[in-house]
């Protein structure tokens, strides 16, 4: 009776070139629009996790190893796995249903969302959502 | 408290306490299944109501939906659900803050306590009608 597809919430993609990636909401659409008529939501994930970082590596193989590669997707409720998990990041102003129309906008877009995720993992919070997950 | 008894009285008593005790639970466990059946008749008789009265969905993607949008109040899951399936309906209700019941029966049994002629594995109680079903299991739980 609780409402949980609610934006920060920390899902993970079930369907799709993106299965088994772990994505933020940004904007749920729980009773659908015109085009698509069903519940679903515009996500932000993971689409390359950040490598495991060892001490010997160097400098510049530890910024190489901390990329991010992240992508943008409009997904259906039932492809989605909600976890109790959540990720405050301010996505909302980057990430917009206007960022998907185009090609060109939706790789700024997905740049912008790359940077905040890195900037997150190297402060090391969320450490779950920035973890493979193993199946 | 103890009590002296002669060695004559002890030896009759000893035949006669594990036939005593044989008779205390084997009634013991009628008591107990006699009480399981009477919560599964009411269950029933609730179940039945809503049925007639209320709103409810049955199966397993209208469950998910109903506890994605947050409609549902109650969910009841039968005893041989997948075990993956059963973990799964109960991180959503346990994201939703919903009671989840784990009927006392098969998928065939849920649906004949529906009043259906097919077998249903989970049931989404979404208005409850004239029946107190909620009431009462979210009171066991």
């Amino acid at each position: 009776m609780v409402k949980f597809l609610k934006p920060n919430k920390a899902v993970i993609v079930l369907q799709g070139r993106y299965a088994g990636r772990k994505a933020v909401i940004i904007r749920a659409f729980d009773d659908g629009t015109r085009d698509r008529p069903y519940g679903h939501c515009l996500v932000a994930g993971i689409s390359k996790y950040p490598r495991k970082v060892i001490r010997k590596d160097s400098a510049k193989k530890q910024a190489k190893k901390s990329r991010v590669k992240c992508f943008i997707k409009l997904v259906n409720y039932t492809h989605i796995m909600p976890t109790r998990y959540t990720l405050d990041v301010d996505l909302k102003d980057v990430v917009t249903l206007d960022s998907l129309q185009s090609r060109d906008k939706k790789v700024t877009a997905a740049k912008e969302t790359k940077a905040r995720f890195e900037e997150r993992f190297k402060t090391g919070k969320n450490r779950w959502f920035f973890t493979k997950l193993r199946f | 408290m103890p009590f002296r008894l002669t060695l004559l009285e002890q030896s009759s008593l000893g035949f006669y306490s594990s036939e005593i005790c044989k008779a205390l639970t084997s009634s013991a466990t009628m008591v107990a299944a006699k009480k399981t059946k009477k919560t599964t008749e009411s269950i029933n008789s609730r179940l039945a109501l809503v049925v007639k009265s209320g709103k409810y969905t049955l199966g397993y993607k209208t469950v998910l939906k109903t506890l994605r949008s947050s409609k549902g109040k109650l969910v009841l899951i039968s005893n041989n659900c997948p075990p993956l399936r059963k973990s799964e309906i109960e991180y959503y209700a346990m994201l939703s803050k919903v009671v989840v019941h784990h009927y006392n029966g098969n998928n065939i049994d849920l649906g004949t306590a529906c009043g259906k002629y097919y077998r249903v594995s989970c049931l989404s109680i979404i208005d409850q009608g004239d029946s107190e079903i909620i009431k009462s299991l979210s009171g066991e739980h």
